[in-house]
């Protein structure tokens, strides 16, 4: 339970500050934000545990993640027309203003953004062995947070306004951050790939049939220019543009807002005065984009550098067919040779096994147990080079994965069939029975 | 607005201004050459004791008297329990030599060793074992031995022998010479520069100790250390011996290794390190005083001279305030000044910090440092530090200048 | 009568034992011009203080443009002087190392934001056009009183405030920096008070007070010639 919640920090810690810029975004609906707000987290709570409860986990993460992906794309949107607009002076209240102001808005507003943050959240929670106990503790932590959240909003000082725009950038950047620590929801890698994908198609498709390599006005600089285009580093500073520019383009936006026309006052100090406010002003609206820039980069930090925290894949639920044969494609859904553990579980009747499949460094697929001969079955979790057992936290190197002996986990047989791995149900539920029986003598209580 | 001012102040005043400059830049300066002196002496234990390390020693357990171990014990080291976890060994067999080269004569150690050899245990994967592995901070100038009669040098041995890569040094051991040719020259930061290694079979013969080691240098994956690890396992319940022997302690592993080889005694390498570590650790204990204390120095250097430029500038603040500057508007005029020049100073100190961090490694500890990246942002900091510690004073006193009284004569 | 900007009642300044201002009961009407005479040590610079925000009173009470200076803070004290007073000094009082303009728009930063179009526009009404890049350093005494001014109206203060500022000036110098002075408050109607020991000087004003040892002890209301 314990390590649950140190796991849910960072998402509790986004939705923190995701209600704190809500309430002063909108501050005169505390009550309307309060409730939207956490019926929608719990909503979302929900929505995911459903998701994951009867879809297949790349469907589930694949609508949380397009959720995610749309507010990044709408923040784009809002940043290039805030930007665009700023050199407007606004006179009147537009409709969109008063349509901003009503409770009605600011209820949907927040309730679609709490429900994404449940979401994500949820995502962390295991979907094997977890009751609705599991799910209540982010929900409570959620309430009491949002509750805290209220405490200490109405204590910061008035002059502090968070206006919209900024508003959005600091959610946006707040519920990136908190996907980014889930490698399967994250969005920066997957950006950075893709522009350094495009990139390179580009070239191709272009550069190749224009570009004759002895041609009369490309000299050899211009090469190398191109040549820096295939490189590895071109998907990371394109992501890092992309990534960065909407939340600077509201930067600049807000910060080349016109400032109010002073030129019919007479008065030289009295003009002066009000420029001197009307910088201030904006001054402190800048505030709220900065924090959200160090957001951004947060984000983009913990994509492209996951914690050193151990890879801890949810076990997916496998069956086997008539003849007793459990079959696992290679590629697909899961590349199972992507060097990381793959964890499956197993049901037949009451009895279930847990296990995984892993590329080792000698490019050998093995299927082992996830349990040793002797520690408790906690399983394992796949750090640095090595492989990690949950219960006594021994480092056992990847390359001895599929050994039997020690603290290794235990091999299970298995057969290679060109484009997938299958294995014996009936072998692999006798040898987990028989290695749990072994070791579970002492009864669950540790974790 | 602010910029001129500042701009425009720091013209008018150079002397006062270069005086502040230079006391930021040595404090930053030295900050950054015993911080990075003492990081890299921490950087450099940590890499020894770390789990990739030796962290395990096998030596003959005293009672036995015998003074040497196996070699036909080795392979079983690959057998244990814990086998996995080892991730390499390398023996090692001492003996007092006479060396001499090119007329020079030097007594030293010649120690026999496996560099990297094929060791072939049955029923297990073929594996290299030896120094090569288990010593990855082993610099060696040419290569590594390969032939019966090839050995690598100590630095400070040859030194003294005054030989280089390519040379050769004949060793007398009681009467029976070996000549050895010299294929590099190692550099270990530690004991190891005083030695000869050769291949153990060679130094066997040469010593006359057929089939025997002194020690056996265990490098394993551990895991750290905690209180739990340091439980005595007689006192434990049967679940938590349980768990102690199926958690990689290295003193598990160690007690693993030491029931295969016999008449042996395994000592995790912490206890034979941690003598050499306290004195680093003073070591590294001082640098920090001597940093804190040139901090100190500069604060207080740079306090004085703001306090100083202060006084010959009390009518200028008594002025800005008449015209209706507020703390917060005085304070910023004077912190911008000191901390645009913490910057500048800040930059500059950090490059000749890291100047004199190699002076001073190479002449005192004769090892070169590799300057790390966190010396800079810890410059730069230091250089703020050194800058708001040495405003704080000055600037109490600027805002409790009275204009009525400074303007009135 | 027009309201009145300035209002003491048993307004009290010792240092110490030593009484710079006995209790002093004062009204100033908005708008006048008021002189204040004495000799060195009478109190009428204490006095000047006071009104200025610069210095505390020990007792009594004192509104300025309707605030209670003695409920103020240190900053708010700041703000009054930024927003409500220009003060001219007798030793001008000038940054060195800032230009004439510069010195302007120092004011200007401290009350809000450095205008330079509008510091250069206050130079050349106090006849400084040509003397705009100069350091006061390069400046007669007469230019950088006149500087003092320019940088003392730049905030359009209620209340203009001139510890002596004539008396490093010669006559003719004199002369032109108090015509200057009439014409701007001609101009902008702020109230002046002017300390001064010179009796011609006092001339310029509405009204002369006479402090002696910080007790007023007379009063005079000059008739208004039309010139001056």
């Amino acid at each position: 339970m314990i390590a649950i919640v140190y796991k849910l920090i960072p998402h509790l810690l986004s939705w923190f500050c995701i209600v704190l810029v809500l309430l002063r975004c909108f501050s005169v609906r505390r009550s309307v934000i309060m409730i939207a707000g956490i019926s929608g987290f719990i909503c979302g709570v929900a929505d995911s545990a459903v998701l994951f409860r009867f879809f297949s986990a790349s469907t589930s993460y694949a609508v949380i993640k397009s959720a995610l992906g749309a507010s990044f794309f709408l923040f784009w949107t809002i940043a290039v027309v805030a930007v665009y607009r700023s050199g407007e002076r606004s006179t009147t209240v537009s409709s969109r203003a008063r349509w901003f102001d009503s409770s009605f808005s600011a209820g949907v507003i927040s309730a679609f953004i709490a429900i994404v943050s449940g979401a994500i959240c949820a995502c962390r929670i295991p979907v094997v062995d977890s009751g609705a106990l599991t799910y209540a503790v982010p929900v409570l932590a959620a309430i009491s947070l949002a509750y805290a959240s209220l405490c200490i909003e109405k204590r910061i000082s008035v002059s502090f306004k968070a206006a919209p725009l900024g508003a959005f950038a600091a959610v946006v950047a707040l519920l990136l951050f908190s996907s980014s620590s889930l490698p399967r929801l994250d969005l920066f890698s997957p950006l950075s790939m893709k522009v350094m994908k495009g990139v390179h198609d580009f070239v191709h498709q272009f550069m190749e049939s224009i570009l004759i390599p002895d041609h009369l006005f490309v000299k050899p600089i211009v090469w190398k220019y191109i040549g820096l285009l295939f490189g590895k580093e071109v998907g990371f500073w394109g992501g890092i543009i992309i990534w960065f520019t909407p939340v600077l383009l509201i930067a600049l936006a807000i910060g080349s807002a016109r400032l109010p026309s002073v030129a019919h006052i007479r008065q030289g100090a009295q003009r002066r005065k009000l420029l001197a406010a009307a910088i201030r002003e904006q001054r402190l609206q800048l505030v709220i984009p900065f924090f959200s820039i160090v957001i951004f980069a947060g984000a983009a930090y913990q994509s492209s550098f996951p914690s050193v925290e151990y890879w801890d894949p949810t076990p997916v639920a496998v069956t086997a067919n008539q003849a007793g044969e459990i079959f696992i494609p290679k590629t697909g859904e899961i590349n199972l040779e992507d060097g990381k553990l793959h964890k499956y579980l197993f049901k037949q009747g009451t009895r279930e096994a847990r296990f995984f499949i892993l590329l080792g460094p000698d490019g050998q697929l093995t299927v082992d147990l996830d349990a040793c001969a002797i520690c408790k079955p906690d399983g394992y979790g796949q750090a640095d080079g090595a492989v990690l057992c949950y219960y006594c936290k021994t480092l056992i190197p990847l390359e001895t994965v599929g050994k039997p002996g020690g603290c290794n986990p235990v091999p299970i047989s298995f057969i290679e069939k060109g484009d997938g791995v299958a294995i014996d149900g009936i072998t692999l539920i006798n040898s987990w029975v028989s290695t749990v029986q072994a070791t579970t003598r002492v009864t669950e209580g540790g974790k | 607005m602010l910029f001129r001012i500042l701009k425009n102040s720091f013209l008018k005043r150079p002397k006062a201004v270069f005086l502040i400059f230079l006391s930021i830049t040595m404090g930053a300066a030295v900050a950054t050459a015993f911080l990075g002196i003492a990081g890299e002496v921490s950087h450099k234990m940590a890499l020894e004791l770390r789990s990739y390390g030796a962290n395990i020693l096998i030596e003959p357990s005293a009672a036995e008297g015998g003074g040497f171990l196996r070699e036909e014990d080795l392979p079983k080291i690959k057998t244990v329990f814990w086998k996995y976890n080892i991730t390499g060994f390398a023996p090692y067999l001492f003996g007092i030599a006479e060396f001499s080269s090119g007329g020079k004569r030097e007594r030293g150690v010649v120690s026999g060793t496996w560099f990297a050899k094929q060791l072939e245990v049955p029923g297990e994967d073929v594996s290299t074992q030896g120094v090569k592995g288990i010593a990855p901070w082993w610099e060696v100038q040419g290569r590594w031995p390969e032939d019966a009669d090839e050995a690598i040098i100590g630095a400070a041995l040859a030194k003294r022998l005054n030989v280089a890569s390519g040379g050769e040094v004949t060793a007398l051991v009681k009467g029976r010479r070996q000549l050895f040719r010299i294929v590099g020259i190692v550099t270990t930061g530690g004991y190891e520069e005083e030695q000869l290694f050769a291949p153990l079979v060679t130094v066997q013969t040469l010593l006359l100790q057929t089939g025997k080691v002194s020690r056996v240098q265990v490098s394993a994956l551990t895991v750290p250390m905690d209180d739990f690890g340091k439980k005595d396992p007689s006192t434990m319940s049967k679940d938590e011996y349980e768990k102690w022997y199926c958690t990689a302690y290295v003193t598990s592993v160690a007690k693993n290794v030491e029931e295969v080889m016999a008449g042996s005694r395994a000592k995790p390498v912490w206890q034979i390190a941690s003598a050499e570590g306290a004195l680093l650790n003073k070591l590294n204990s001082v640098m920090l005083l001597l940093t804190v204390l040139a901090l100190g120095a500069s604060a207080t250097s740079v306090s004085t001279s703001l306090m100083a430029s202060m006084a010959e500038r009390s009518k200028e603040i008594a002025l800005m305030k008449a015209v209706g500057a507020d703390r917060f508007q005085i304070s910023s005029i004077f912190i911008g000044e000191t901390l645009i020049i913490s910057v500048v100073g800040g930059i500059v100190g950090y490059f000749i910090g890291d100047q004199l961090a190699e002076v001073i490694s190479r002449t005192v500890f004769n090892s070169t440092i590799a300057s790390p990246l966190w010396l800079f942002p810890t410059a730069i900091i230091s250089a703020f530090v050194v800058a708001i510690a040495g405003s704080i004073a000055p600037l109490r006193r600027a805002l409790l200048v009275e204009p009525v009284k400074v303007l009135k004569g | 009568m027009a309201a009145s900007i300035i209002e003491t009642t048993g307004l009290t300044r010792s240092y110490g034992d030593i009484c710079a201002l006995k209790p002093l009961d004062l009204l100033v009407p908005e708008g006048e011009w008021l002189s204040v005479m004495g000799h060195s040590g009478s109190g009428k610079s204490t006095f000047m203080n006071l009104v200025g925000g610069l210095d505390r009173p020990t007792s009594g009470s004192l509104q300025v443009g309707g605030e209670n200076l003695l409920a103020l803070s240190e900053d708010g004290l700041a703000r009054f002087r930024r927003e409500f007073v220009g003060i001219i000094f007798q030793q001008h009082h000038l940054v060195p190392y800032l230009t004439a303009v510069e010195n302007v728009m120092m004011a200007q930063y401290f009350h809000s934001v450095p205008d330079e179009a509008e510091a250069r526009f206050a130079l050349e009404r106090v006849g400084l056009g040509h003397r705009l890049k100069n350091r006061p350093g390069e400046l007669s005494g007469g230019e950088q009183q006149r500087v003092c001014i320019a940088r003392a109206i730049i905030n359009s203060p209620k209340l203009l405030l001139g510890d002596e500022p004539t008396g490093n000036l010669d006559h003719k110098s004199t002369i032109m920096v108090m015509e200057l002075l009439k014409e701007l408050r001609a101009e902008e109607n702020f109230t002046v008070i002017m300390v001064t020991h010179n009796q011609e000087v006092a001339a310029w004003g509405d009204r002369t007070i006479y402090l002696d040892d910080g007790i007023l002890v007379r009063e005079e209301r000059l008739v208004k010639t039309d010139e001056g």
